[in-house]
Formats: structure tokens, C-alpha cells, sequence
């Protein structure tokens, strides 16, 4: 299915009698099935390499040497094959085979997580032996062995497919389980006292055609035949996973991966996979809250929303600002933008907490599709994020681009990445200086910039000037330093022939948020504020507005009375975290419109309690610009709405009517005013591979600025992002909290000597906003004066640390 | 139209009188059940008293009335409800929708619920109605509980699985009166009736008695 592309020529096959066309390369499997003959497997899998272990495939097959068995999955189609799918012999074959797999299958699906949606048990069922024949005692093993902190394996059960070991190998790139011993004693396990640690076991999960892997947050849940199930897209990130939600009893139990071939392929990051858990979490605000004494109590929906609209109507418009919005659907950001920017008439409006990019270069430059990234011998340059770590669809996707189809891969990170191995080339500049070496690689220089050897950008450059395509993987790699870098070294990639720009920031749906005007500047439908008053609005603000730092900025200097978060922690998730609890102290009124109890919530006067992902329907935007349906599968908790309601609501109750009624009318008024949007039908964002919404703002290249000289003394902080961390939503997952890596200082063992640390040292690490302590490691994928720290949002964090109206935050470090 | 013929109408009502009497006292007095009535459930246990239920929800997958709710959970290792990994951790049953059909007693891997003759359901309110898994288990005498509103009368809460012994493997006539049955508490194993096939045998050789016949009363 992958790797076979639509060819023009026909291959002519006969299979059970009927002239059938298969394509050229294709497997006989996949074009039996295509033309709507099934053909029994158990270790094909169209996403991996076919390796024939099962023999469940086996077909009778005439090549003009007579008919013999074959795996139907080991053979490319040829020309006036002969199959039979059907035949006595075939059927024989079935048979055995499943007899042979179960003469060791323990017979426990009564308690098996697998029983009722188990390849075994349907195969054998419809192809297998009615009785075995097999008295002797099976082979035993230890029950499930947890083999990393979500999956169980059982070994008893497990059929010798090669289906997990291979996605180990060939797709995460982690490979910690293997087949062992030999014979009848063959096993799959991991390594002794080595975990499964891999982000991306639960797919091994969802592809053992047995109950030998299961994970633990759905162990015993429920059976298959409780389950309702609804196909949407995953929200945490923006890579936007196609999923199936199910749900018993009004309750998410499971997600699973759907393949979409324009997005992640079937493939999930266990982050993505197990977030259902915080849905389901204690925690979940249920009811609206009004500041109380020392805490918060509980109060009534016009109560709440009568404060807020009190608070906002006191105050002057230029006085009111809103941070967040990514968590929203896209219906729900439009209509919180029209509340904001007509209702209210504030252009202080931020989906972004100081950690992406400005809305210029994730709008205005070309842009490109994961499928453009991944084309078969095209160029990425990787500058931003680590996928592995944020993206992690995205991160399969372009491993199977570089190790399967020659895609040449340059990196640009202020450190390694989960992908510097498969990197051609790998720059790391010093922080501050991406902008001086995205120009050097473009004019092809042989000096050293940036800290980079001057024969390592004139290698990179080769890749680069050799011409095809090349997509920029563009986001902000570093949150301590200021996305004025990114813009610049956007500007200096802009100028590639031949280039396209794909969109890394991270968070949910923010992509979404810039389409609907959530950003400082803009309007609905990719418009610049100053295009006039759009269709449906009465008004627009007059002024462009500040961004979410500009907004800390100006609240801290009293300019902010009423500020609004829509599912936004700036206390915890803000990078300069110093600026964000100074703000906090100087705004009158802190409305938070949130799913969880967050730290900002926690500090908030009103509180409006959210449904979540999967109780809302609407439609997600994903780092491509891909319109994508998200689904309601159950409804919210307590008295929790939905956010585009608390919108409406609250334009009520500010006497303003934002003549919203549905979602539909969103959609009729999207059509009316946004160019962009114009021409989708939302019915086409329901397909699996949802509709990509194009079209780009006009995009002004803006410098950086002077970097300041750099203390002799200091290193320069760089401040990523792992997998998981201590947010409000993985902390209320039990599956994913407590996964987070102890957090250490990383340099690299050359600046040691020169701070007279060594590894394992605890040092102080100290800034102009404030300073931590923790422990010091050597790492070799640091350049020479940098200073890289885990945000994990708790325990010693860069966030205490990072200047966010600085270019880039420097730290002194000695040993504490 | 002589008196006669009006007395001779009654001819009917006078045979009647000096007959002997069919009707019962009904409740004080009952007729006895056959041995197959469908009643209301029992989750059994194992001869050691534990429970034979795993959790898995056959039962309620096959119930057409859909009035069986079952959750299973991880068995804690160190006091372990059930054999194995699993445990049924919610078991009810609505006995307002329950038609006992008997489904579930045939779904069931364990043979952990089967049918009593109690078919007498009288409720005051809806919660009554449905039977938590506490009400559904046998007590620690292998004998069903008796409930506040439930009427059982001697000999009745005994046999309570005679269903099931009576049931060959897989239907397979070839099996009839082969033990294919685990052992259950306060009976062991339970010898098989033979049915229609034979003579009734000896009363079933149980390895432990029965506490006593009369059950409860
Ligand atoms: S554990 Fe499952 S996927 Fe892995 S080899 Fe065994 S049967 Fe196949
Ligand atoms: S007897 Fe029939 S209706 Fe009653 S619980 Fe069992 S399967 Fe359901
Ligand atoms: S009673 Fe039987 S069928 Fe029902 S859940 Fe328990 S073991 Fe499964
Ligand atoms: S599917 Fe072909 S051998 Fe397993």
C-alpha cells in the first residue's frame, strides 16, 4: 500500500477464476485484497517490510511451473499468475497452520484483552480446525511481564509474528525487544533489565495479532463488545493523528491509531495514545468556580459568566487580553476571536505561550506537507523542535523518509536530536547565531559561523544547491531563545529554490488558532486586521496588539486589568516564568477557561469549566494546515461546556450577540468572511485524510537584531522540550505521569575543565531572572558553550531562568 | 322451561363440588419446580470459596436482554478473588429485564453463574431489582443467599447448578455423563445425571455434604 504508487501499467493476474489487474511491484496480497479477495494474515502488515513468518498467507499459485504453496505476502505479482485463495489445498494449509500456531496458544481468551477483536480467534473461526488434536501440555511461561510501564507482554500467547520486533527495529528505531532462544523455546523479550523503553510501544500493542502485548490503561477495562467507537483526530499535538475513539458506559477507555496516509499512518506516540486518561481524570473541573477566601468555591453558570462579563465591561478594551486557545477546535477559536476582537475589541490575543513562532512565518512562507517533507530523494532541513521528542507521528514519518526513501536529512538544532543519527548533516549553532548559519549554508560559505566548521556547512550546502526539493522543518528549538532567531534564519531558508516550510510548533491545535485570528494582528481566514471589518463582524480593534510576552510585559507594568486563558497554564508552561507570576500579581480579574485544575487556575478569580477533546465535536487544523473532524464520543462532566458556548454565553452577558447559534453557523459565516476558508466544504474535513486549507498572507522578512557579545564566562541556555513532563494534562494521566527523565544540566565535556565541574556534579545554574540547582552531565550531542535543560514543567526548570525579551538567556554555572 | 332444566345447568358446578381439588394455597403453599426452572442467578464458587466469575463478560455479551453488567479487573496477587489473572470485579443483574433465557449460563467458560428456581420477584423500588455481585455469590455454605424479599422454601436453594450436570461438553451427545465440571463449594465435584438417557442414579455422590437439606430453613 505504502511504497506502491498508482502506476499506469497493469499487471494481469488471475485469482479464483477472475481476471484481476495488479499493479506493477505490488505484493499478491495486497492486490487480492484490493479487489475485494481476503486473503488470511497474521505478520504482513502493510506499513512493514513483509518477512513471511506466519505462513497464514499461503495460496495455491501458478507461475507456468505448475501450482505450489506460497506466502501470498513474499510475492510481487507477475504476469499470468494463477491463484487459487480457495482451493482444497489452500485450504488444507489454512488449516495446519493454525492448528500448529494453536498447539501452543494457551486457550485464555476469556481473559484475554485481545478476546473478541483477536485475529487468532476470528482466523480460526473462519479458516481453522473445529477440534485440536493436541493432548500434551502447552508450553508455559511467567504471566504478563511488564516490558516497559505500559505494556504487558505474555509469552504464552505470543504466535512468533515479528510484527513488534520489526516495528521496533524498522519503525521507532528502538530496537529493545527480539526473538530469543530457538525451537519451541523461541520467545520474545526485551533485553534483561532493559526496558521496552520506546515512545511508540503502544503501537506494538494495537499490531500484535494476538494478546501477547497489552497495555496496562486498558487492561481489563472492558471487552470489545462494550465498546462504541468513533473515528477523530488526536489533539495533543499538532501533528494531528488520525484515531478511533472508544468509550463504554459514556467513558474513553482506548484510543487506537488510524492509518491516514496523508498524516501518521496508522502509527500513534504512546503520549498521543494514552492522553484519554486525563479525560477521564479526577481532577477534571466539573463545575464553575468563583475566588473565595484562600481558594475557590463552586458557583452557578450565570454567576460565573455574570463576574466575567462584570469584569470586562469595566474595563477598557486595550486593558482586556487573552493567552491561549490551542486546546480549542477551530469552531470554538472563531468564536472566541470574534468575542474578543469585535464583542470586546481586543487585539491582545495569544494562542501562543512565548515558546512558537510569529503567525508571518508559519502563514506567510510556502508552505509544505508532511508528504512533501517525505518525498522519496527530497531534502529536510530540520530546524526546530526535536520531532522525537514533540511530534512523534511526525518523527516516524521522517524516519521512513530517510531510511526508506533516501530523503536527505540537515539539521539545524541547537542540539542532537532523535534523528541526528539518520542526519547527513548536523549543525549546531550557537544559540543566538541559527540566523548567521541558516545564510552561511545558503550562500554556501567555507568559514565557520556560528561555531560550526566551515566544511560542514559546505558539505550541507552541496545537499542543499544540488537541487530537488527541500522542506524546512520550522519551529522553535529552543524557547530561551527568542523566535526573532527562528524569523531570521526563515528569512535566509526562504531563498532556497525550491523550498517549503513545515510548521513545528507544537502545541494542539495552533495552527488552527492562527487560522482563526487567534494571534496579535490577525483576523479569521488568514487576514491581516486592517483588511476592513469582515462580513458578519460590527467591528474590529484599531490597533495591531501584543503578543503573549508583550501582554505579560504590559501587565506587569499595570497596562492589563482583565486577563482571560483559554486553557492556558502561563504560571507553569510560560518560558519566562518570572514574568508570567509578576503579571499575575498586577491583573485585577483571571478568567480561566480550562479542563484541569492548573497552576494558573489554581490562581484564577473565575474559573469556566471545559469539555475536552472528546466531548466536543468541530474540526482540528494540523501543522500542514489540514482540516481534520474531531468527533464527540461522550459528553462532558458535571456542568462543563463547551468552549465556543462560554464564548457565546459570555457575549451575552456583555450585552453583545454574536448571532452563533452552531456549529454550522460558524461554518456559514467562515464561508462569508474568510477567503480561505471559502471554498472547503466541512463535510470534506470528515474524510480520513481531512482537506488541506491553503492560501498565505503576504510575508515580510524582519531581522533580528544585535546579538549581544557573550560573556566569557557564561554559557548560553538552551531550553527544549521532551516526550513527556509534568503538565497539568500528562500529570493527571497515570500512565504517563512519572515518565519524565530526572532533570539535568547537559554540556559538553569540553566546557567541564573550564568550570571545574565534573559529571554527576551538582551545580547552580543561574541567570538574570533567578537560578536552579541540579545535577551536571556530559553530553557529546551539546556544542562547546551551550547549556541545554529539559523543560519538564517542575522540579529545576529552564522556565525559571529564560528572559523571554532577550534574543537569547545566558547562565553562569559553578558547582553549588 | 321447568325448574329442572335450570338445575340441570348447574350440573356442571355440582360435579365439580365432590371432586378432588387442584388449586393451592398459593404462596403458603407451592408446587414444586422441575428441575431445569430458570430462576434467579447464583454466582458459585470453587471448593476452596473462590469465585468462580473471571470478569470476562461473556454473559453479557450473549444476554439479549442486555440486563447483565460485568467489569473485570487485575486479581490482586497477594488475596486473590478468582484463579488467575482476572476477577469479576461489578456483576449485576437487572431482574426487570432479565427474560431467563439462560443464555449466560451457557456463555459462561467457568460455569460461575447458573440459574436457582427461585422465579418469584416482588420489588418495592428499582434498585431492589438489580443484584449486585454480594447478592449474586454463594455464601460461605456453598448454598445461595437468602435476600429480605426473597421466598425460599426448604430444598429449593440446593441443586442450584443441577443444570449445568446436566449438560454434556459442547452438546456433544458422545460426552454425556463425562465430568467436564469443575468442583464447587460445600458439593466438590458433582456426579452427572444421566437424563434422559438411563436410569436416574444414586442421589449425586457429593464429596463434602451439603450443610443440610433443607438449606436455610
Ligand atoms: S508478541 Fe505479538 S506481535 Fe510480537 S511476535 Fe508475538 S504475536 Fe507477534
Ligand atoms: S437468563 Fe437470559 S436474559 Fe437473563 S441474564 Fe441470562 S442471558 Fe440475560
Ligand atoms: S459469569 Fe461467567 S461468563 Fe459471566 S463474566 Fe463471569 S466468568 Fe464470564
Ligand atoms: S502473512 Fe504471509 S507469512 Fe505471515
Amino acid at each position: 500500500m505504502t511504497d506502491t504508487a498508482d502506476t499506469a501499467e497493469g499487471i494481469a493476474i488471475t485469482v479464483n477464476g477472475q481476471a484481476v489487474e495488479a499493479r506493477t511491484g505490488e505484493l499478491l496480497i495486497d492486490a487480492c485484497e484490493r479487489n475485494g479477495v481476503y486473503i488470511p494474515r497474521f505478520c504482513y502488515h502493510p506499513r512493514m517490510t513483509p518477512v513471511g513468518m506466519c505462513r497464514m498467507c499461503l495460496v495455491e499459485v501458478d507461475t507456468g511451473r505448475g501450482a505450489a504453496l506460497q506466502p501470498s505476502c513474499m510475492l510481487t505479482c507477475a504476469p499470468d499468475m494463477v491463484v487459487e485463495t480457495e482451493s482444497d489445498l489452500t485450504k488444507k494449509a489454512q488449516d495446519g497452520v493454525l492448528e500448529f500456531l494453536l498447539i501452543n496458544h494457551p486457550l485464555d481468551c476469556p481473559i484475554c484483552d485481545k478476546g473478541g477483536e483477536c485475529p487468532l480467534q476470528d482466523q480460526t473461526m473462519a479458516y481453522g480446525p473445529g477440534e485440536s488434536r493436541f493432548v500434551e501440555e502447552k508450553r508455559h511461561y511467567e504471566k504478563p511481564i511488564p516490558i516497559n510501564d505500559n505494556v504487558y507482554l505474555d509469552r504464552e500467547r505470543c504466535i512468533l509474528c515479528d510484527r513488534c520486533t520489526r516495528f521496533a527495529k524498522e519503525v521507532a528505531g528502538d530496537p529493545l525487544i527480539h526473538f530469543q532462544g530457538r525451537g519451541n523455546g523461541t520467545e520474545v523479550n526485551t533485553f534483561p533489565d532493559e526496558p521496552f523503553a520506546s515512545y511508540f510501544s503502544g503501537n506494538t500493542v494495537q499490531i500484535c495479532p494476538v494478546g501477547a502485548l497489552t497495555a496496562k490503561p486498558y487492561r481489563f477495562k472492558a471487552r470489545p463488545w462494550d465498546l462504541e467507537e468513533v473515528e477523530s483526530t488526536a489533539t495533543i499535538d499538532s501533528v494531528g493523528s488520525r484515531i478511533v475513539i472508544q468509550s463504554s458506559r459514556n467513558k474513553v477507555l482506548r484510543y487506537l491509531g488510524v492509518d491516514s496516509d496523508a498524516v501518521n499512518w496508522g502509527w500513534l506516540g504512546d503520549r498521543e495514545r494514552f492522553s484519554f486518561e486525563a479525560l477521564n481524570s479526577e481532577l477534571r473541573l466539573t463545575e464553575p468556580l468563583i475566588a473565595s477566601g484562600e481558594g475557590h468555591r463552586v458557583t452557578t453558570w450565570s454567576a460565573a459568566l455574570g463576574a466575567a462579563a462584570d469584569a470586562i465591561a469595566k474595563t477598557p478594551a486595550s486593558r482586556v487580553a487573552a493567552i491561549g486557545g490551542a486546546r480549542l477546535t477551530n469552531e470554538a477559536q472563531y468564536v472566541w476571536a470574534k468575542l474578543l476582537k469585535d464583542v470586546i475589541g481586543t487585539d491582545h490575543v495569544d494562542a501562543q505561550l512565548g515558546d512558537g513562532l510569529p503567525a508571518d512565518l508559519v502563514l506567510g512562507l510556502p508552505r509544505a506537507t508532511i508528504a512533501d517533507a517525505c518525498r522519496p530523494g527530497g531534502t529536510i532541513v530540520l530546524c526546530g523542535p526535536d520531532p522525537k521528542e514533540s511530534l512523534g507521528a511526525l518523527y516516524l514519518r521522517l524516519r521512513h523518509a530517510v531510511i526508506e526513501d533516501g530523503a536527505t536529512l540537515i539539521e539545524l538544532t541547537p542540539r542532537s536530536t532523535g534523528l541526528s543519527a539518520l542526519a547527513a548533516h548536523t549543525l549546531h549553532p550557537r544559540p543566538g547565531e541559527l540566523g548567521a548559519l541558516a545564510r552561511a549554508l545558503v550562500a554556501g560559505t567555507t568559514d565557520d559561523v556560528a561555531g560550526v566548521s566551515g566544511a560542514a556547512i559546505g558539505a550541507a550546502h552541496q545537499a542543499i544547491a544540488a537541487g530537488g526539493p527541500v522542506t524546512v522543518l520550522l519551529g522553535r528549538a529552543s524557547a530561551a531563545e527568542s523566535a526573532a532567531v527562528v524569523a531570521e534564519a526563515a528569512a535566509a531558508l526562504s531563498n532556497i529554490d525550491d523550498v517549503g516550510f513545515l510548521s513545528t510548533l507544537t502545541r494542539g491545535n495552533v495552527h488552527g488558532a492562527l487560522d482563526m485570528g487567534l494571534a496579535p494582528g490577525l483576523l479569521p481566514g488568514r487576514q491581516r486586521l486592517g483588511a476592513g471589518i469582515p462580513r458578519g463582524w460590527t467591528s474590529v480593534p484599531s490597533e495591531t496588539g501584543l503578543d503573549s510576552t508583550g501582554i505579560l510585559t504590559a501587565a506587569v507594568a499595570g497596562e492589563v486589568d482583565a486577563l482571560i486563558l483559554l486553557g492556558a497554564d502561563p504560571l507553569r508552561d510560560f518560558p519566562d516564568r518570572h514574568l508570567a507570576e509578576q503579571a499575575f500579581d498586577a491583573v485585577d480579574t483571571v478568567v480561566a477557561v480550562d479542563t484541569l485544575p492548573t497552576d494558573s487556575v489554581a490562581a484564577a478569580d473565575i474559573v469556566l469549566a471545559a469539555a475536552a477533546t472528546t466531548e466536543v465535536a468541530g474540526t482540528f487544523t494540523n501543522l500542514e494546515g489540514r482540516l481534520s473532524a474531531l468527533a464527540q464520543k461522550v459528553t462532558p462532566p458535571g456542568t462543563a461546556r463547551p468552549d465556543w458556548i462560554i464564548a457565546a454565553e459570555l457575549a451575552l452577558a456583555l450585552g453583545g450577540d454574536l448571532a452563533i447559534q452552531s456549529l454550522d453557523d460558524v461554518w456559514t459565516e467562515l464561508a462569508a468572511m474568510s477567503p480561505v476558508h471559502a471554498a472547503i466544504d466541512p463535510a470534506a474535513a470528515a474524510e480520513r485524510d481531512g482537506v488541506l486549507v491553503t492560501g498565505t498572507i503576504d510575508y515580510t522578512p524582519v531581522e533580528q537584531g544585535e546579538l549581544p557579545a557573550k560573556d566569557a564566562y557564561a554559557l548560553r541556555l538552551v531550553s527544549v522540550r521532551a516526550m513527556y513532563d509534568q503538565g497539568s494534562s500528562l500529570a493527571a494521566s497515570p500512565s504517563s505521569a512519572g515518565l519524565h527523565r530526572e532533570p539535568v544540566l547537559a554540556l559538553h565535556a569540553a566546557d567541564f575543565e573550564k568550570l571545574g565541574v565534573s559529571a554527576g556534579d551538582e551545580v547552580s545554574v543561574t541567570s538574570a531572572r533567578g537560578g536552579v540547582t541540579l545535577a551536571v552531565q556530559s553530553d557529546p550531542g551539546v556544542p562547546r558553550g551551550s547549556a541545554v535543560m529539559v523543560s519538564h514543567l517542575g522540579g529545576p526548570d529552564p522556565y525559571d531562568l529564560i528572559d523571554t525579551t532577550t534574543l537569547v538567556t545566558e547562565v553562569l554555572v559553578e558547582r553549588a | 322451561m321447568g325448574v329442572l332444566d335450570y338445575l340441570r345447568g348447574f350440573r356442571v358446578t355440582f360435579d365439580k363440588l365432590f371432586e378432588e381439588r387442584v388449586t393451592t394455597e398459593y404462596p403458603e403453599e407451592k408446587s414444586p419446580k422441575p428441575d431445569r426452572l430458570h430462576g434467579r442467578h447464583v454466582l458459585n464458587r470453587y471448593e476452596d470459596g473462590m469465585e468462580k466469575c473471571i470478569g470476562c463478560e461473556l454473559c453479557a455479551g450473549v444476554c439479549p436482554a442486555k440486563c447483565i453488567y460485568v467489569r473485570g479487573q487485575d486479581n490482586p496477587l497477594d488475596e486473590p478473588v478468582s484463579p488467575g489473572e482476572r476477577f469479576g470485579y461489578i456483576y449485576e443483574i437487572n431482574y426487570l429485564r432479565c427474560i431467563h433465557c439462560d443464555l449466560c449460563v451457557e456463555a459462561c467458560p467457568t460455569q460461575a453463574i447458573t440459574e436457582t428456581k427461585l422465579f418469584e420477584f416482588s420489588f418495592t423500588n428499582r434498585s431492589d431489582a438489580i443484584y449486585t455481585k454480594d447478592e449474586l455469590l454463594v455464601g460461605d455454605d456453598g448454598l445461595p443467599q437468602n435476600l429480605p424479599w426473597e421466598d425460599w422454601r426448604p430444598g429449593e436453594d440446593v441443586a442450584t447448578s443441577a443444570w449445568m450436570r446436566a449438560t454434556s461438553p459442547a452438546g456433544d451427545a458422545d460426552y454425556v455423563g463425562t465430568v467436564g465440571w469443575s468442583g464447587e463449594l460445600g458439593y466438590g465435584v458433582r456426579a452427572p445425571e444421566v437424563g434422559q438417557f438411563g436410569e436416574d442414579p444414586e442421589p449425586p455422590a457429593a464429596e463434602v455434604d451439603p450443610v443440610d437439606e433443607g438449606g436455610h430453613h
